[in-house]
């Protein structure tokens, strides 16, 4: 079996702009050099709020609030064209959009530790709008009040000022706090446990709608590949996982197990791909694909933002998580038969690594690059990178298969525009890393597919292995999503048959001797 | 050897435009001295 079927799909999202504002990576750095006071105190009144991201054209695309096609006819830039409140709701086709509150509370939910301390009445109130939300289940609920994570308000400023924990901010007051996980471990500090943990709640939130979406009774579940960018460990080994098994326990997946697939930003299509592998050879019977999102990616560029008087608007953690299921023809399929892969050989160059992503594959299974009718290439959305000097990357991206498509003549050059605006695929994440890596169009693919408007798309991820410092490499990785085709029914053959066969066979050579 | 020649460089690359190692081997018969080279990625 060379395909497998993309049961189902959830992308979710977690308003986090006061946890972002204090501990993403670029703030939390510039608070601890001293030296950036005038963009610290300036980054709050650049925040946006929960309800202007609610109307906020590319969040609502991600979560499945507008459809893709209805994203990509509203021309940028988004952030002064707030959506009409109909198609603004927290609750899209594919997941959520969260507000912070319930985000704390689910990430205590999370703590197995009492790493999490949540003042008490914040908790209380937390717990009572998280029983609203139609995928938290009530077990989830009553972790939020658990008495080992509720304290007074004077006990939790004792253990962040005085014992290495760091404050949570709510409403802009300190409402809980993290703790710190071992007196001298530096993988265990509550910096890096607020990470772990952001990552792992993200992560439930995301598999919980996967569970809803697909129709999945939790107990069906039989593998969980999560591939984030975040390292969970210790000292003695700092990375060594489990996330998937973290968050197919709070979901209740308890028949599961899982394993961490990692890459940078090429993990999720590396995950997608050993998922698949490991359905269409039978070893699992279904597997969910499942990645959190990152904290420390929050605000990461925000110095510009601020600097040029723009909303901020890297404030969400996101999530996603795609269901993999044996092909039966129903729904739409991903082909393991026509894999990009970014050999250690085939060097750094644009050309080079779009050539292995694209064209390489491609060819191998007889199709060109006007047989996809979307690729999907790393879906920055480019209204939070350009003022950042980052550029446009899923525009750069497909103008660089266009100008490939040119060279290998499946496309003449005055054709090369229509060919970007026809492919291409307009980015609509959050710089979350790995979020954004191809993998938020498998479920507008699936739609279009089902909807038979498109036959085929491509999702590509590329890494930043070289950030590392293990490696100068960057790496990369691709599939087919395709609409499915009439699968043959095999045909089983019983002992009855057999034996029928064989007699039938003796009955005439018994005939031919006498 | 062009104008680069004798020069000093610090190349500084990006994941999705040109990356460092691509921009070295490009400007290795230049006669100009690579002293910085790097990768960064901003999404």
């Amino acid at each position: 079996m060379s395909k497998v079927g993309i049961k189902s799909y959830s992308y979710c999202l977690n308003h986090a702009p006061e946890t972002g504002s204090h501990y993403g990576g670029t703030p939390w750095e510039a608070f601890h050099s001293g030296k950036e006071q005038e963009y610290l105190d300036a980054l709050p009144n650049h925040l946006q709020s929960y309800d202007h991201a609610l109307h906020y054209a590319p969040n609502q695309t991600y979560i499945g609030g507008i459809s893709y096609e209805e994203f990509e006819a509203i021309p940028a830039p988004w952030v002064d064209k707030p959506l009409p409140d109909d198609k603004s709701k927290r609750y899209g086709k594919f997941g959520e959009l969260m507000p912070e509150d319930e985000f704390l509370g689910l990430i205590s939910a999370c703590d197995e530790f009492e790493l999490v301390w949540l003042e008490k009445s914040f908790a209380e109130e937390v717990s009572k709008k998280l029983a609203d939300d139609p995928v938290i289940t009530e077990a989830i609920v009553k972790r939020v009040v658990r008495p080992k994570n509720m304290h007074e308000l004077s006990e939790i400023e004792t253990e962040y000022k005085e014992r290495a924990g760091l404050p949570l901010y709510c409403g802009g007051k300190v409402v809980g706090c993290i703790r710190s996980g071992h007196p001298t471990d530096p993988c265990l500090t509550a910096h890096v446990l607020m990470e772990n943990l952001a990552g792992k709640a993200s992560g439930v939130l995301a598999l919980l709608h996967l569970l809803k979406n697909s129709g999945m009774n939790p107990l069906d579940l039989d593998f969980v590949i999560e591939c984030s960018e975040e390292g969970a460990g210790d000292v003695g080994q700092r990375a060594g996982g489990n996330f998937a098994k973290a968050i197919a326990e709070v979901a209740g997946c308890t028949n599961a197990s899982g394993c961490d697939v990692r890459g940078f930003c090429a993990g999720p299509v590396n995950a997608m791909i050993n998922a698949a592998a490991q359905v269409a050879s039978g070893a699992r019977r279904n597997i969910a694909v499942v990645a959190g999102g990152s904290i420390p990616k929050l605000y990461m560029n925000s110095r510009d933002h601020v600097k040029k008087g723009l909303l901020a608007l890297e404030d969400c953690v996101g999530s996603f998580a795609v269901l993999l299921v044996p092909d039966d023809g129903t729904m739409p399929v991903m082909r393991l038969d026509v894999l990009g892969k970014h050999t250690v050989g085939a060097g750094g160059a644009p050309q080079a690594v779009t050539s292995a992503l694209t064209f390489e594959p491609l060819q191998a299974a007889g199709l060109t690059f006007t047989d996809v009718d979307r690729f999907a290439p790393e879906l920055q959305n480019h209204e939070i990178t350009e003022p950042a000097g980052a550029g446009n990357v899923p525009l750069a991206n497909i103008k660089m298969i266009a100008a490939l498509a040119v060279m290998k003549k499946a496309i003449e050059k005055p054709a090369m525009m229509d060919f970007i605006k026809k492919h291409g695929t307009i980015g609509y994440a959050h710089t979350q890393g790995h979020i954004p890596a191809g993998v938020p169009f498998i479920g507008p693919a699936c739609e279009l597919i089902n909807e038979g408007k498109i036959k085929r798309a491509m999702i590509i991820g590329k890494g930043s292995l070289f950030l590392a410092r293990l490696t100068n490499l960057a790496d990369g990785a691709s599939f087919l999503i395709e609409k499915p085709e009439p699968v043959a029914p095999t045909s089983a053959v019983s002992k009855d048959d057999i034996k029928a066969l064989i007699l039938e066979a003796l009955g005439e050579v018994a005939g031919k001797l006498a | 050897m062009g104008k680069l020649a004798g020069k000093k460089l610090l190349l500084l690359g990006e994941r999705d435009g040109v990356p460092g190692p691509a921009m070295e081997a490009c400007l290795k018969d230049s006669g100009a001295e690579i002293i910085f080279s790097a990768t960064e990625c901003f999404v």
